[in-house]
């Protein structure tokens, strides 16, 4: 007999006999598996297992030596055990009745095509959640036309005060500098033709037109858009959106009208304040660096600037307003009872609105009438 | 017999109030010990010091022949890997499925490679009943009495000496309850486990445990089998049993 390894196999008068050696647990199953791997083992049964050479035996060293002869067609059923403890006779009990019930299935692992399939299905069964929401939507506001009483005020200003009043210095500081770095890179260039009084027309035109638009949009999608889904995402996760429905109120109404309304209103306002203080921006480098006094630069600004391009640019954000509250609020109400999915969630509300708001600036600046 | 837990003269100060004043008692190999007391006798705090979570004001824990708070951290964590945890809610990871979260312990404590771990995984799965289709499913999806039981998968994870189990059967309804008590048995008396549990439920007491500590004003105030216990003349235990008689009535009482 050779006690070098973990067991032996030796024949016997009556057949074979396994014996197990040293330490069978999981702290030393991984040698366990690599010294079992490729062994041959007897055929035609007379098996016997002898364990009273153990020091050691846990539930998955048992696993081991019990799958590795399964695997090599030697039910368990046909050894005879020998030399084990009441203490370990119990444990193989246990693990050899759990061990006959069904395996668990390998996760099925999909390939690439499959990935892009299962992708495409997914996005395809968000449609009907978008389009129940959009109905109660309409629902909701056409009922607030009826019956305007109805409508949440307070939930409203919350809204509009965290949407609107809380963005003010960040969008104030955000399309001040872009003011101020377009119309300097601007003014290197024209300072070279001399034409220094034109920087107004292209620093007003691009801020009113494009630049603080679309500044505000990405911001509010960023802020307010990630807010609204994490909101709406964490009453889901504790059942508060339930609550609301069993009280005979609709969620939409009370979380999602609210919110809608008051990014709506907010987003103008804020695209306005973005306007001013661009080109509040602007004229402060034209002053500085290219001899413009700010009474020339806005006696210039009254002339060239049309009020039509500043509706224009506000016109556009009632738009974006109404892209990213749809989709902020359908995300949170999509959101399923786990921690991982408010996340989840939340990062698709944000990378969604801006391509939406993206998508939607081209859409008007094709359409714009003025421009042909 | 050896003591696997010395708990030994425990005071706690939490938020300025006397929690534990000298908590004592020991936990033999094998057993099955209940801690029980009312709401916020500190049940759960003491099984928080006891897996190395929150530090008692003063005392001593042996657990596993080890000083528990005079250990390294580097120790402390060797420790951790010895015993396994079931916490009240489950805890599961909530982004990892069953499979991935009964696998966690193994990948980072062992260095088995990815098939034998899921060989292992699975039979944790099974040994803690459950159905073989649940492995791959988020704990969001799995009703009470089955995250109860992967949590268990997960504890047994690393062939634990002992287990510690915050309300075990909270939760879960009196027939899932009786089966999860039944399979703690099983496991405690196959794998040769040691527990430690809280509890309210009177059933777990009467059905599973061997041995149950009573808690009360920050002093044990009992420390027996159940039925010796039970009979212990003080107001609190009394009252505490007795709400068990009346259940037992009502229940005889709908059923007949």
């Amino acid at each position: 007999m050779t006690a070098s390894g973990p067991f032996s196999l030796e024949q016997t008068a009556t057949g074979w006999e396994l014996r197990l050696f040293g330490d069978w647990r999981l702290a030393n199953l991984a040698g366990l598996d690599a010294a079992l791997a490729g062994h041959a083992w007897p055929e035609g049964g007379g098996l016997g297992l002898d364990g009273s050479a153990l020091t050691g035996l846990d539930s998955a060293g048992l696993m081991l030596i019990h799958n590795r002869l399964k695997e090599a067609g030697i039910a368990w059923s046909t050894l005879a055990l020998s030399g084990f403890d009441p203490e370990r006779q119990a444990l193989i009990r246990l693990v050899v009745d759990r061990l006959s019930a069904a395996a668990p299935e390998k996760k099925p692992r999909r390939g690439f095509i499959a990935g892009i399939g299962h992708g495409v299905s997914q996005a395809w069964r968000e449609l009907p959640g978008m389009l129940t929401l959009l109905g109660q939507i309409s629902e909701g506001l056409v009922d607030l036309v009826r019956r305007p009483a109805s409508f949440r005020m307070r939930e409203f200003f919350v809204q509009l005060s965290a949407v609107c009043i809380g963005a003010l210095p960040i969008v104030a500081m955000m399309t001040f500098l872009i003011g101020v770095v377009f119309a300097y890179l601007l003014g290197i260039q024209i300072e070279k033709y001399g034409a220094n009084i034109f920087i107004v027309d292209g620093v007003s035109l691009a801020i009113a037109r494009e630049l603080s638009p679309m500044l505000v949009a990405i911001l509010v999608a960023g802020r307010s858009g990630a807010a609204f889904t994490a909101q709406i995402g964490a009453m889901k996760v504790t059942e508060e959106i339930d609550a609301i429905a069993t009280l005979g109120l609709s969620p939409v109404k009370v979380l999602v009208l609210p919110r809608l309304l008051a990014i709506v209103v907010a987003m103008p306002l804020l695209a306005f304040f973005g306007d001013l203080m661009g080109v509040l921006g602007a004229a402060v480098i034209a002053a500085s660096q290219l001899d413009i006094t700010f009474h020339t630069f806005f006696m210039r600004m009254h002339d060239v600037l049309p009020f039509s391009t500043v509706t224009y640019g506000l016109s556009k954000t009632p738009a974006f307003a109404v892209a990213i509250a749809f989709i902020a609020c359908r995300n949170g109400f999509a959101v399923s009872r786990d921690a991982r999915s408010v996340g989840e969630r939340t990062t698709a509300t944000v990378v969604a609105s801006l391509m939406a708001v993206i998508m939607i600036n081209a859409l008007f600046a094709i359409l714009d009438p003025s421009l042909k | 017999m050896t003591p696997v837990l010395e708990v030994d003269s425990i005071r706690t100060r939490l938020g300025g109030q006397l929690l534990h004043d000298g908590v004592g008692f020991k936990v033999n190999r094998g057993e099955i010990v209940a801690l029980i007391g009312g709401s916020g006798t500190g049940k759960t705090v003491l099984l928080r010091e006891c897996i190395g979570l929150l530090r008692p004001t003063e005392g001593r824990i042996r657990l596993l022949g080890e000083d528990l708070w005079t250990l390294a951290p580097a120790d402390l964590d060797a420790l951790r890997c010895r015993f396994g945890v079931l916490f009240q809610e489950g805890a599961l990871f909530s982004s990892l499925t069953v499979a991935e979260n009964v696998g966690a312990p193994l990948r980072e404590h062992t260095g088995l490679r990815v098939g034998l771990r899921d060989e292992v995984v699975a039979m944790k799965i099974r040994l803690a009943g459950l159905p073989a289709e649940a492995a791959h499913k988020r704990p969001a999806e799995l009703s009470g009495g089955m995250k109860k039981r992967a949590a268990l998968a997960r504890a047994l994870a690393l062939e634990p000496e002992m287990l510690f189990l915050d309300e075990p059967t909270s939760g879960l309804d009196p027939i899932s309850a009786r089966a999860f008590d039944e399979l703690l048995r099983t496991l405690c008396d196959s794998l040769g486990l040691t527990a430690l549990l809280t509890t309210h439920d009177l059933d777990t007491l009467w059905g599973l445990v061997d041995r149950v500590v009573v808690l009360h004003d920050g002093r044990v105030i009992a420390d027996g089998p159940v039925p010796e216990v039970a009979r212990v003349d003080h107001d609190w235990i009394r009252s505490y049993f007795s709400a068990h008689v009346q259940e037992k009535r009502n229940g005889n009482g709908i059923g007949g």
